[in-house]
C-alpha cells in the first residue's frame, strides 16, 4: 500500500480518475470502445508534441514555436507528396521530421548559442516559421482526393485494432522514456536544467545540451504536422495555431517543473490522458464547446498552482530530511 | 567605518558631461537612423504618394492601437517577466464597455468600466506572478486563455457595435494636421518617462530587473511592486481597448487582435529593452512604434502580403536582440576561434604584445611632440623604441609559433593514446 502512495504521480492518478468518475456519471455514452478510441487518436498528436516541449521545459526554456512547425513540417511534406505521389509514405515521414529537426535546431542555436531569452526567440521563430509556412504553400488548402491511400494510411489506418497514429504515440512515449532516463544525454538535460551552473563545472557544455533538446522538440512538432495532415487528409498553413499552450499545458497537468529539472515521461502520460479526457467531456456536453478555451485556461492556472506548491512541499521535506542527517 | 574620515568618498554631485560622440551612437539615435532610412525609401519608391496630404498621418495613426500596450509591456520587461495576455486583457475590457453602453449607462461609466476592468485582470495576473510565485509566462498563457475564453462565451459569434462616438474620433481624426492619438500617445509616454527615469518607483525596477534578491534585502517590497507594474499593464490594456476599438471603426468580435501582444513585445525589444529585464529606457520603444508602423507600411505599399511580414517582424525582433550580443566580447571569442586556435595561452601573449606596443607608439608620439629636445637626441630616442617594438614582436611571434607547434603535438598524442 506504501508503494503504490509513495508512487511520484499518485496525485495526478487520483486525479485521472476523479476525472473518469465524473464523467462516466455525467456522460455514460463516453464509455465505448469506439468512442474512447477516436478519442486517444484526436489526443495523440498533443501527446507528441507534449513529449518534445517536456524536453525544453526540462532545460528550463520554453518553446512556442512548435505550432507554427508542426504547420511548416505539415505543408511541406504534404504539398511535396501531392506533387510526388509515386514515392513511398517513408519519405514523407523523414522530410517532417528532417524540417522539423533543421526548425527545432534553429531555436537551439538561438538559446544554445547566441544566448537569446527561450521565450523571446522562440517567439521571433514562431512568427518566422509561420510566414514561411504560408509561402510554401502559397496559401492553398489541400483536401482529401489530393492524398495517396498509402500516405493516408499513414495515421488514419489501423493496424491491431488501433490508429497508426496511436502506435506513432506509443513508439514516441517508449523512446522518450529510455532517453531520458537511461542515455547520458538524457540525464544531462536534467543537470542543466536543475543547476547550469554545477553543470557546467561537470564539464557539461550547456549549449550543446540545449542544442539537443530543442532539435527533439522541433522535430517531433516536425513529425505530428506530416501526421496531422495525414489524420485528417486535410493541410492548410493555419493548421497547428494555439497547439503549443496545449502542449504546455499538458506537461503542467503532467507534473513537469516549469523551472526546469523535473519531469517524468508516466506523468506526461497522465497529463496527456486528462487533458484529453476534458475536452473530450466538454466536447459531449451540449452549448459547452464555447467554453473549451476559458475552461482550459483555468485548468493550467489551477494545474501551476498546484505544481508549484508541491515543489516547494518537496524541497521543504527535503531540506529537512538533510537537517535530520546533520 | 565610522571612523574613517579619510574614506574616498563618492562625488553623487558629479554629471557625465555631454559628449556628442556618444549620443549620435546611442541605441535611440539608432531608432531614430532607422526610422529616417524607412522614410528615405519610402519617398524614394513613390514619392507622389509621400507628399500628398493625410499619407503621413494615416501611416502614424496606423501604428497608434499598439502605442498603448507598448508603453505597459515597458515595465513589465523591466522586471524581467512577460505578460503574453495583454491582447485578450484589451478585448476583455472591450466588451466590457460595450455591454455597458448596451445596457444605456453614461458614457463615462462606460469608458471606467473598461478601463477597470483591465486593471482587475492585470491584478489577477499580478496576484499569481508577485505573491504565487508562479512564472510569468505559464500564468499569462493560461490568462490569455481564459480572458478570451470569457468574451467567445459572452459574445460567441456576435459583434458589439455600440461604442462611444470619441473613440473613432480619437483614432481617425487631426488636429492641424497632427493625428489626436499621436498627441494623446505623446502625453501618455510623457507620465510613462517621467514615472521611469525621475521617480523612485522607477529605479526600484531597474533594481528588480537587475537583482530581484538583492532588492529583497534591501528593503523594498518586491512583491507590491510587481503587483503595481501588473496592474498598470492591465490599465494600459484598458486604455489600449478606446484606441483599438476606435481604429476598428468602433466594433468588437472575439477573434479580434490576436498576436497583438507579440508585436508590442516585438516593439519593446526592438526599442531596446532587455528580455532579461533592467535594462531600457521608454525613449527607445516610442520611437520603435513609429518604425514599426512606417515599416508595416512600406512593405504594404512594395507589395509584401501580411505573411512575409509576419516573417519581418520575426526577424526584426531576433536581430534586434542579437545586436548587443556584437560588443568587444563577441569579437575576442571569434578571434579566439579562428586566429588564435582555441589556444589561450597564443591569446594572452598577442594581447600583452600589443598592448607593449601601443604604449611605446605613445611613447614616440609624445617624443615627437617634445619641444625641449634637439632633433638627433629625439631620432635616437624613436629608434630605441622602434627597436624594442619589432623586437618584441619578434617573440611574439617565436612564442606563438612554439606555443601552436606544443598544441599540435599534444592534440598528436592525445589521438595516439585515444586511438587503442
Amino acid at each position: 500500500m506504501k508503494k503504490i502512495t509513495g508512487y511520484k504521480n499518485f496525485g495526478l492518478l487520483v486525479g485521472l480518475v476523479g476525472l473518469l468518475i465524473i464523467a462516466a456519471i455525467i456522460t455514460p455514452s463516453m464509455y465505448s470502445p469506439s468512442s474512447l478510441i477516436s478519442m486517444l487518436r484526436n489526443n495523440a498528436i498533443f501527446g507528441m508534441l507534449a513529449v518534445g516541449e517536456m524536453f525544453v521545459l526540462i532545460t528550463g526554456g520554453i518553446d512556442i514555436s512548435i505550432g507554427s512547425i508542426l504547420s511548416l513540417a505539415g505543408v511541406v511534406s504534404a504539398m511535396q507528396m501531392s506533387k510526388h505521389m509515386e514515392l513511398p509514405t517513408v519519405v514523407w515521414v523523414a522530410v517532417g521530421l528532417g524540417v522539423g529537426l533543421i526548425c527545432g535546431l534553429v531555436n537551439g542555436i538561438l538559446i544554445g548559442k547566441l544566448k537569446i531569452v527561450p521565450m523571446i526567440a522562440t517567439l521571433g521563430t514562431m512568427y518566422i516559421f509561420r510566414g514561411m509556412s504560408f509561402l510554401v504553400s502559397g496559401g492553398e488548402w489541400l483536401f482529401p482526393h489530393q492524398f495517396t491511400e498509402s500516405f493516408i494510411n499513414c495515421a488514419a489506418g489501423k493496424t491491431f485494432g488501433l490508429y497508426n497514429v496511436i502506435w506513432f504515440e506509443v513508439i514516441v512515449l517508449v523512446l522518450a522514456g529510455v532517453f531520458m532516463n537511461v542515455f547520458t544525454v538524457g540525464r544531462r538535460i536534467f543537470a542543466i536544467g536543475t543547476n547550469v551552473e554545477s553543470a557546467h563545472v561537470a564539464g557539461i557544455n550547456d549549449g550543446n545540451i540545449k542544442l539537443v533538446a530543442y532539435g527533439i522538440c522541433g522535430a517531433l512538432a516536425g513529425l505530428c504536422g506530416m501526421l496531422y495532415t495525414a489524420n485528417y487528409a486535410m493541410c492548410s498553413y493555419t493548421m497547428g495555431e494555439g497547439y503549443e499552450m496545449t502542449a504546455i499545458a499538458i506537461c503542467i497537468l503532467g507534473g513537469v517543473a516549469i523551472t526546469g529539472g523535473r519531469a517524468t515521461i508516466d506523468g506526461v502520460i497522465i497529463g496527456n490522458l486528462m487533458m484529453s479526457v476534458i475536452t473530450y467531456f466538454i466536447s459531449l456536453l451540449p452549448g459547452l464547446s464555447v467554453w473549451q478555451d476559458a475552461i482550459q485556461g483555468a485548468i493550467i492556472i489551477v494545474a501551476v498552482l498546484i505544481n508549484v506548491s508541491m515543489i516547494k512541499a518537496a524541497d521543504k521535506r527535503l531540506l529537512k530530511e538533510r537537517g535530520a542527517l546533520i | 567605518m565610522s571612523g574613517n574620515a579619510n574614506a574616498p568618498v563618492r562625488d553623487l554631485t558629479a554629471k557625465e558631461s555631454f559628449k556628442l560622440s556618444k549620443f549620435l551612437v546611442k541605441w535611440e539615435m539608432m531608432l531614430v537612423y532607422i526610422l529616417i532610412l524607412i522614410n528615405v525609401a519610402l519617398i524614394i519608391n513613390k514619392p507622389g504618394l509621400y507628399f500628398s496630404r493625410g499619407t503621413i498621418q494615416a501611416i502614424i495613426e496606423s501604428g497608434m492601437d499598439l502605442s498603448m500596450l507598448v508603453l505597459g509591456m515597458i515595465f513589465i520587461l523591466m522586471l524581467g517577466d512577460i505578460d503574453v495576455s495583454c491582447a485578450a486583457n484589451m478585448i476583455l475590457s472591450a466588451m466590457v464597455t460595450g455591454l455597458m453602453m448596451d445596457a444605456g449607462l453614461p458614457v463615462i461609466l462606460c469608458v471606467a468600466g473598461g478601463v477597470l476592468t483591465g486593471g482587475l485582470c492585470g491584478a489577477f495576473n499580478g496576484f499569481f506572478v508577485a505573491y504565487m510565485k508562479m512564472p510569468a509566462v505559464i500564468v499569462t498563457i493560461a490568462t490569455s486563455m481564459l480572458f478570451r475564453g470569457i468574451v467567445k462565451i459572452v459574445l460567441d459569434v456576435n459583434v458589439l457595435k455600440n461604442f462611444p462616438s470619441f473613440y473613432t474620433a480619437l483614432a481617425w481624426s487631426d488636429i492641424a494636421g497632427i493625428p489626436v492619438a499621436m498627441i494623446a500617445f505623446l502625453l501618455i509616454s510623457l507620465i510613462f518617462v517621467l514615472l521611469l527615469h525621475k521617480t523612485t518607483f522607477g529605479r526600484r525596477l531597474y533594481m528588480i530587473g537587475n537583482n530581484p534578491t538583492v532588492t529583497t534585502y534591501s528593503g523594498i517590497n518586491v512583491e507590491k511592486t510587481k503587483m503595481e507594474v501588473f496592474i498598470i499593464m492591465g490599465l494600459m490594456a484598458g486604455l489600449a481597448s478606446i484606441f483599438f476599438v476606435g481604429r476598428m471603426g468602433g466594433g468588437v468580435s472575439s477573434t479580434m487582435g490576436t498576436g497583438y501582444e507579440m508585436d508590442a513585445i516585438a516593439i519593446c525589444v526592438l526599442g531596446g529593452v532587455s528580455t532579461n529585464g533592467g535594462k531600457g529606457k521608454v525613449y527607445g520603444p516610442i520611437i520603435a512604434t513609429f518604425i514599426m508602423a512606417f515599416l508595416i507600411y512600406t512593405l504594404g505599399l512594395m507589395g509584401v502580403d501580411a505573411n512575409s511580414r509576419k516573417i519581418m517582424t520575426g526577424i526584426i525582433l531576433i536581430i534586434a536582440i542579437l545586436i548587443p550580443n556584437i560588443n568587444r566580447e563577441f569579437w575576442a571569442g571569434l578571434k579566439l576561434k579562428f586566429v588564435y586556435n582555441n589556444n589561450k595561452n597564443v591569446e594572452a601573449i598577442n594581447i600583452k604584445t600589443q598592448n607593449e606596443v601601443k604604449i611605446l607608439k605613445e611613447e614616440i608620439a609624445a617624443i615627437k611632440k617634445n619641444a625641449d629636445l634637439s632633433a638627433d637626441k629625439k631620432a635616437a630616442k624613436e629608434k630605441e623604441c622602434l627597436d624594442k617594438i619589432a623586437t618584441l614582436q619578434k617573440r611574439c611571434k617565436e612564442t606563438t609559433a612554439a606555443l601552436k607547434t606544443e598544441q599540435q603535438e599534444d592534440n598528436a598524442a592525445a589521438k595516439k593514446r585515444f586511438a587503442k
